[in-house]
């Protein structure tokens, strides 16, 4: 026994118990740590997002977009342009004002700033190329007053802060109401920019230019401008359709489909290879092993083939001459084996059935049902967690798939699922270094898959033993 | 089970029906179509091995096969090795193990094009990669006097602790702890006194997409591509390995311990042998997916030099849908056979190694 009076053995139960709670508080950090580590270029991302330039030097999670204090501000110009508070807009018969705070050292050199709304293309891209509706056509701005002058101290250099204010005016009428109202601000050299109403978009020349590209924005419509921009600036030239929307609606069909399939045609395989001994079976597995190891570079070349000849002609009956630049095609085949019934999704079956007891089933063949009835009014409601899981996987793969439908839909651009309009931004946006639209086209083609994963977590994490991993 | 002729085929059906048209058949047509001079439009002809011998002179091939044989083989060691250590390190089992288990997974949830997307960004010129560089270079002076100052003061306190007898090891947590806080404020305080100051940030400007430069004769933009699937894995694989872990009796290590084995003998001779299953799979899983590594490639796109990091999946893409000039699809195929025969014999050396590092 130990002595526990003895002040020798207490101090060194103590500090053991010590090393215990080191070992414990330590591993919690650690884990804390690696987390933010690993998860911080999600995060960053997420956050710079919002930016107008999420290359903004030097990187910081600062963000205007996320100020609540700023969200007033928009909603505040946003209700008096008349486009409300929430989505912002001009509409005729309103006015609101808009200020600029500049600092300036030697107020005898104080000249007034230039307010000018641009004609200004709203982005690169397709916004490039579509006629906008100028705001700078239907509003006036009033005469620029001088609303504030006191003294100020700009990093211990005294001077005086100027507030100058506009009123800027949409005349009665039947104007339309105009989406974006950008506003730009010439200083002299003399004056250097403090604040505004809204913060400025981008900053030039020192502070000389500020530029804003929405002064009536409303509370979604400031903080969610690149997301809005998604949708705007993403039109079809062809078809007029919105190809962000067409892109989502394509994802979501191809997913649903392929849950579908793999939910009827995975469980049937899955049963069949848990309960019956059958010739072959030790052939079909060598197969199916076979094609997890055999990269998808080999079938694609012929699953390409064979969708381009509308599988052997077969297609030209339901009048289709081809299947690629459908969405049928990438249901129907894939690069690897095939996207209507996945290997590992008949596997996920397989064990479940396996672990299944075999009395089940009998009790059913006694009472007289045959083998598909039994399967399907006996085994397959008892399936639920396995199927659950199949439907889980099967949709993050389908979302997340990129090989394939780069291969199968190539033209029009609004036949295309996600990832491949999120490649086509890639390449639009990014020559001319637009990354906030970029950025927040991929967050929201992420947001299915991330929601899905925060509500089915123990399916994915599941998945996880199953060897579900990319490289 | 039950034995039948018939029943079983049924339900097999669909499965057997893409199994073998999308998988067999589409594997052996591509081996056929390797020895042909097919281009998608005509009527093609057999001709022999020529499309192998070509591969081997196109220059965009070989840089392809160096590119992936070193990706492969890097990413690959690179990345189990970190996420066995880490997976070590946190290998205690603790409350809440989900939540990090939630955290940890939650990269691999989303499309590798998203990652890509959002990595591209990073490794702009002016973007955070080089921030972060610029920075810790700046923090070296400091980085090192921290060390200086943990190792002095630690030593310190386990001389103390010992003359009271206790049993405490160099690297005793609870002293380490300490150590670490009384450093963090010395520091703090040299360098806000200015005797250690920070330097000013020179920034660093490394281009990392756009450029022929390269490292270690590997080029640059695959090493960024390399350091996004490092990063971007280790979390997956380390639960994996964590889970394989958190299996292995804990008795063993206490036995160990008793026979006064440290904690890299643990490792080496309980840890790594315990986890073989594991470690297979992953070491496999990993292969296959680096020989195979494509979507990073096409997503860089023209973002960078073609040749920097083509692997031999994308070269066999774009052989086959080159742009601009007739595809090759025998060129395709042919290159699609080498990439397959990599792989398996890849697969089945990894086997054999740690199959003769068993029977050791």
């Amino acid at each position: 026994m130990t002595d526990l009076q003895n002040p020798d053995t207490r101090a060194e139960l103590n500090f053991l118990a010590r090393r215990r709670w080191a070992r414990v508080g330590v591993v919690y950090v650690l884990y804390l740590l690696f987390m933010l580590v690993f998860l911080s270029p999600l995060l960053f991302s997420v956050v710079s997002s919002f930016k107008t330039n999420p290359l903004d030097y030097p990187p910081t999670l600062k963000t205007p977009q996320l100020n609540p204090l700023n969200w007033i501000a928009a909603g505040k110009l946003g209700k008096a342009a008349g486009g409300g508070v929430w989505t912002g807009g001009a509409e005729p018969g309103n006015e609101f004002t808009f200020s600029i705070n500049y600092f300036i050292e030697d107020i005898e050199n104080l000249q007034e700033p230039e307010f000018t709304i641009p004609r200004r293309k709203p982005g690169a891209g397709l916004a490039a190329v579509k006629v906008p509706t100028y705001a700078a056509d239907h509003l006036g701005i009033s005469e620029i007053e001088e609303t504030r002058r006191e003294p100020y101290l700009l990093e211990s250099l005294s001077g005086t802060a100027v507030e100058y204010t506009i009123t800027v005016t949409y005349p009665e009428g039947d104007g339309p109401l105009l989406e974006r109202v950008p506003l730009d601000i010439l200083a002299s050299t003399e004056l250097i920019y403090l604040s505004s109403t809204l913060p400025a978009s981008r900053l030039e020349r020192r502070g000389r230019v500020a530029s804003f590209d929405h002064i009536a924005p409303g509370v979604v419509g400031f903080a969610f401008y690149n997301y809005r921009r998604v949708f705007d600036e993403t039109e079809s030239l062809s078809t007029g359709r919105n190809l962000f929307v067409a892109w989502f609606g394509n994802s979501l069909f191809v997913a649903i489909a392929r849950v579908v399939l793999n939910l009827a045609f995975a469980s049937m395989a899955g049963y069949a290879l848990a309960r019956y001994s059958f010739k072959g079976r030790y052939l079909l597995f060598f197969i199916v092993i076979a094609s997890q190891v055999i990269p998808s570079q080999v079938t694609f070349i012929s699953n390409y083939l064979v969708l381009r000849d509308g599988v052997f002609g077969i297609t030209r009956l339901f009048g289709v001459k081809s299947l690629l630049n459908t969405l049928a095609g990438v249901i129907v085949g894939g690069a690897g084996a095939s996207a209507m019934v996945e290997s590992a999704k008949v596997f996920i079956m397989k064990q479940f059935f396996e672990s299944l007891p075999k009395e089940t089933e009998e009790a059913a063949f006694i009472d007289g049902a045959g083998h598909f009835r039994t399967f399907f009014s006996v085994m397959l409601p008892m399936a639920r967690p396995a199927l659950g899981a199949v439907t889980i996987l099967t949709f993050q793969g389908a979302w997340n798939d990129f090989f394939w439908p780069m291969i199968v839909l190539t033209s029009p651009e609004d036949i295309r699922t996600l990832p491949i309009g999120i490649l086509y931004f890639r390449q639009i946006y990014g020559a001319a270094g637009d990354w906030g639209l970029i950025l927040s086209g991929a967050v929201m083609s992420a947001v299915p898959v991330v929601v899905l994963y925060v509500v089915f977590q123990k399916y994915f994490l599941q998945g996880l033993s199953f060897g579900g991993t990319k490289g | 089970m039950k034995k039948q002729t018939f029943i079983p085929w049924i339900f097999l059906l669909p499965f057997l029906i893409s199994l073998s048209l999308f998988f067999v058949y589409a594997s052996m047509r591509a081996l056929m179509l390797s020895f042909t001079n097919y281009n998608l439009f005509n009527d093609y002809t057999f001709i022999g091995i020529e499309n192998y011998k070509a591969l081997f002179r196109d220059s965009n091939f070989l840089f392809a096969l160096r590119n992936t044989v070193f990706y492969a083989f890097f990413v690959t060691i690179v990345q189990t090795f970190f996420a066995l250590v880490l997976a070590a390190l946190l290998n205690i089992k603790i409350r809440g193990i989900n939540f990090f288990r939630a955290g940890f997974y939650l990269p691999s949830v989303t499309s590798s094009v998203v990652i890509t997307v959002i990595f591209l960004w990073l490794f702009q010129r002016r973007g955070m990669v080089n921030f972060i560089l610029s920075r810790m270079q700046a923090l070296i002076p400091s980085v090192l006097t921290l060390i200086l100052i943990i190792a002095a003061v630690q030593t310190l306190l386990v001389l103390l602790e010992k003359r009271r007898g206790m049993p405490v090891k160099i690297l005793e947590l609870p002293l380490l702890i300490t150590s670490m806080l009384i450093a963090g404020l010395a520091v703090t305080a040299l360098n806000s006194f200015g005797i250690i100051p920070i330097p000013e940030f020179e920034e660093i400007n490394t281009i990392w997409l756009n450029t022929r430069e390269s490292f270690m004769g590997i080029p640059r933009p695959l090493w960024a591509i390399i350091i996004q699937n490092i990063f971007t894995t280790i979390p997956t694989l380390m639960l994996i390995f964590l889970a394989g872990l958190q299996d292995v009796p804990p008795v063993l290590y206490e036995a160990a311990r008793i026979d006064g084995a440290g904690p890299y003998l643990q490792f080496r001779y309980i840890t790594i042998p315990s986890i073989r299953p594991v470690l297979f799979l992953v070491l496999t899983l990993s292969l296959i997916g680096t020989l195979q590594m494509f979507d990073q490639v096409a997503i860089y796109g023209d973002a960078v030099p073609l040749q920097s990091v083509i692997t031999l999946a994308y070269y066999v893409y774009n052989r086959m849908f080159p742009g601009g000039t007739l595809p090759q699809v025998g060129m395709a195929s042919a290159a699609a056979m080498f990439l397959a025969v990599i792989t398996i014999a890849a697969v089945i050396l990894q086997r054999l190694l740690i199959k003769s590092e068993a029977d050791r």
